[in-house]
């Protein structure tokens, strides 16, 4: 077990080498650089290239590469161009709304999720079934910043019972923080929790005709005691799989619902700094996401040895 | 040139009070205003800099000016008007000026300003500045004569260099953030402005605050220049990307300015009692940029051709919508500046298919693809050329419309190889010898030397009737060589709520000196 989790950890290595690299060169051909986007729209060129010249944007990209893999080993991400700070600051003061909003998403979309699977799943091919299956398919099929943008119109404009946008740090106060996340958290989770409610109601259906199952039927246990003691542990596993990649893609990839509610989260950092080209808070921001990614998927593994004693790492 | 006669020449130049700045008279025009207060502005996204001189885009100076100051600005007729300086003369023919700066103005650190300051933020600006390295050619030497007196010595007159130091980009910073940013951007941001910077939350805001020692000028407020006051205790400029958001806030009371909405809100904003639009009037006008070094657009007969095919009015609607966006005009300069011409008014807008195919013809054109370069990230630009492709391929011209974001189409264009025409806009320029349209070095290179000699003429002429007449012969050059494709007029939509008193909505150029919040 230790072996496995140390095998686990140190392949986290060769993944952030792949990444690195593949980052810097994509972030490099893409055309457009940070120089023009400062000097502005109307700029000279020769302003343009005396900018590039400070930013060392004109060495050549061999040489650029080796000094990003350089200061990489000691733990450095570079300096942002435009926030004029270390990328490292800037990801750090990003987590807190990325994380908060993630969490909140993830839970909203696991209580909804999770129990209309199950509902779904024992109530098969009824009235119940087929009604939370069909607001599963408008969920899933509604874009989250529609969702997000409704949402507003109804609760920020119409009815004014909550901010339109715009995050309140938790150090604020645990309420008005709650209170700014959660139209963003709900939009969000609304859209996951009906693909969580998909799969949950697919895998318990299969574990629902096991043999196993009829065996506790027949030797007489309740309905309540099948279906949520001996169903559910072996049918939540796809599900945990599910919420797993959720929760990572939303680390990195809430970036439609920061950028409507205006939440200053790693996904709104990351798309200002493709759009600007800000080459080290791309190159730092890919690589968390990926070390995250990579985490996990770790620690989902390892959740499943909790529910299922027959699994085994070696 | 003495004193009067060079307040004759300035006074000469106000022929017309900008349009937008005729406003009809408010109710609170009699109100007290009313000092405290936080403003909230919520714009568009984060500016690519605090640094104004480093960059050409307007956000950053229309932040940052309620911060750092110029020696000269603009009064509502765009005429410079002083503003850190006291007064000035021109002498030795127009190469000599003698900038005298007004006493006890501090900057926010505390210190005075000086000419020890103004002479290195001018050479600073000289050196990073667009229009300022521009400029510079023109200029000698910048000296301090004493400390309340800055003398700049010109190689060749240029009537452009006041309008230069009028623009906000010639701010002025103490000499030491000057010598802590070396090559690079400024590191503080201090400045002699009615607001000092506070902090910028990337993606949050930007704050400001009062500044308790500001020395305003005396005079009543005019234009962009006379008195200034911060009524506000603090302004927060916040970061709210998404269009619709912006509105909503300024709806809910969230926040009380909303720039860039969308044109096509305008009537829904009319019919809410609490909002009052601003139509930033004018702000630019939309352009097709030709590439004069492409074999195939550098053929004046296929430029022509591109001309004479268009029709502007449905590729104005397509990109603005209502009409209370967007103007049919052959301007180089707008109809609300003393420059505005209708000369070769007819090469504009001509939507002569004929003409086109027989231009076409006579160029030699065998369907070789022009590659348009556009973006959606300003939608009108994409909507503009969408309809113009269309009316460009009915003549028989082939367009390869390359649709990429805005850092890529301003890397492309850079290189003469990758396109053939781009779609841009060209915002308000108060001085007609650095209009971006008429400059050589501006992607497209179009260095024509009939315009090179006019431009050059200009700078050197100061009569109002004289310079106007260059005006009129360089906008002819403009149409018959084709410099660009000038489709039209546009205007923008900023929202405010009502009670954000002030003349703010009236000037092309935001700015919150002078404005409160009424409760």
């Amino acid at each position: 077990m230790r072996t496995y989790l140390l095998r686990r950890v140190l392949a986290v290595i060769p993944v952030m080498l792949v990444v690195a690299t593949v980052t810097f060169v994509l972030v490099h051909l893409a055309p457009g650089d940070p120089a023009s986007i400062i000097a502005g729209p109307d700029a000279t060129p020769e302003n343009i290239a005396r900018l590039r010249h400070h930013l060392g944007l004109d060495e050549p990209l061999p040489s650029q590469l080796v000094h990003w893999y350089g200061r990489l080993l000691r733990g450095d991400l570079g300096d942002s161009i435009f926030l004029r700070r270390p990328v490292t600051e800037a990801i750090v003061e990003r987590l807190e709304p990325t994380l908060l909003l993630t969490s909140w998403a993830t839970l909203i979309a696991v209580l909804i999720g999770v129990p209309a699977g199950i509902v779904s799943a024992r109530y098969h091919n009824t009235a119940v079934d087929q009604s939370f299956m069909g607001l599963a398919l408008v969920g899933l099929s509604i874009p989250n910043f529609l969702l997000g943008l409704l949402m507003i119109l109804v609760f920020g404009v119409w009815l004014r019972w909550l901010p339109v946008a715009g995050y309140v740090p938790l150090d604020v106060g645990l309420w008005p923080n709650a209170r700014s996340l959660l139209m963003p958290s709900v939009s969000l989770g609304l859209v996951q929790s009906a693909l969580i409610a998909r799969i949950t109601r697919s895998s318990m259906l299969d574990v629902l005709r096991e043999q196993y199952i009829l065996a506790s039927r027949a030797k007489g246990l309740a309905e309540r005691a099948v279906v949520y003691k001996h169903a559910l542990k072996n049918a939540i596993i796809p599900t945990l799989t599910v919420i797993g990649i959720t929760f990572a893609i939303l680390v990195g990839g809430a970036v439609v619902i920061e950028t409507v509610f205006n939440i200053p989260g790693l996904g709104r950092l990351i798309i200002s700094a493709v759009l600007r080209r800000d080459y080290p808070v791309i190159q730092g921001v890919v690589l968390v996401i990926a070390v995250t990614y990579t985490l996990i998927n770790l620690a989902v593994d390892l959740v499943y040895l909790t529910l299922d004693p027959r699994i085994r790492y070696q | 040139m003495n004193r009067m006669s060079r307040r004759a020449w300035f006074g000469s130049i106000v022929l017309a009070v900008l349009a937008g700045l005729v406003s009809t008279p408010a109710a609170w025009a009699q109100e007290t205003p009313r000092m405290g207060g936080v403003l909230k502005v919520a714009s568009i996204g984060e500016p690519p800099t605090l640094d104004i001189p480093m960059s050409t885009a307007t956000l950053v100076y229309e932040i940052m000016w309620h911060v750092n100051e110029s020696l000269f600005t603009y009064d509502k007729s765009f005429t410079p008007v002083p503003l850190l300086a006291d007064s000035w003369t021109l002498t030795d023919k127009g190469l000599k000026y003698t900038i005298t700066l007004r006493k006890s103005v501090k900057f926010h650190n505390g210190k005075e300003m000086t000419s020890a300051d103004v002479v290195p933020s001018l050479r600073r600006w000289g050196r990073v500045a667009s229009v300022g390295r521009v400029l510079w050619k023109y200029v000698e030497s910048v000296d301090a004569k004493d400390p309340y007196t800055v003398v700049i010595s010109m190689k060749q007159a240029s009537s452009s260099l006041i309008y230069g130091l009028s623009e906000a980009h010639a701010a002025i910073y103490p000499k030491e953030s000057i010598e802590a940013a070396g090559e690079g951007q400024l590191k503080e941001f201090i400045g002699t402005g009615p607001f000092r910077f506070v902090e910028h939350r990337p993606d949050r805001h930007i704050k400001l605050a009062r500044f308790k020692d500001y020395s305003a000028r005396t005079e009543p407020p005019n234009g962009f220049g006379g008195r200034r006051t911060a009524y506000f205790d603090e302004i927060l400029f916040l970061t709210v990307p998404e269009t619709a958001v912006r509105l909503a806030g300024v709806e809910t009371g969230e926040y009380h300015h909303a720039m860039f909405i969308k044109q096509d809100s305008y009537e829904r904003v009319k019919n809410i009692p609490t909002l009052e639009s601003r139509i930033v009037k004018p702000r630019g006008w939309a352009v097709a940029v030709m590439n004069h070094k492409s074999p195939l657009m550098s053929q004046t007969k296929l430029r022509q051709a591109f001309q004479a095919a268009l029709d502007m009015e449905p590729i104005l609607v397509a990109g603005f919508g209502s009409r209370d966006f967007y103007r049919l005009d052959p301007g180089v300069f707008f109809p609300e500046q003393p420059w505005h011409s209708t000369t070769s008014a007819k090469l504009y807008n001509q939507h002569d298919k004929d003409k086109a195919r027989r231009l076409l013809k006579e160029a030699g054109y065998a369907g070789q693809p022009l590659r348009w370069v556009t973006t959606r990230e300003y939608e009108f630009m994409y909507k503009n050329a969408l309809v113009a492709k269309q009316q460009l391929e009915e003549v028989g011209m082939t367009v390869d419309m390359q649709v990429v974001d805005w850092a890529t189409l301003n890397n492309r264009t850079e290189k003469a190889d990758l396109w053939e025409v781009f779609s841009t806009g060209f915002v308000f320029s108060a001085d007609p010898a650095s209009h971006v349209a008429l400059r050589c070095t501006f992607n497209g290179w179009w260095c024509n030397a009939e315009k090179e000699r006019l431009l050059g003429e200009l700078q050197g002429e100061s009569d109002l009737k004289k310079r106007k007449a260059i005006i009129d012969r360089i906008q002819t050059v403009f149409y018959e060589d084709v410099g660009s494709v000038k489709l039209g007029d546009y205007f923008t939509l900023d929202v405010a709520r009502r009670d954000l008193r002030g003349d703010f909505r009236t000037a092309p150029r935001l700015y919150f000196w002078n404005s409160w919040l009424a409760k």
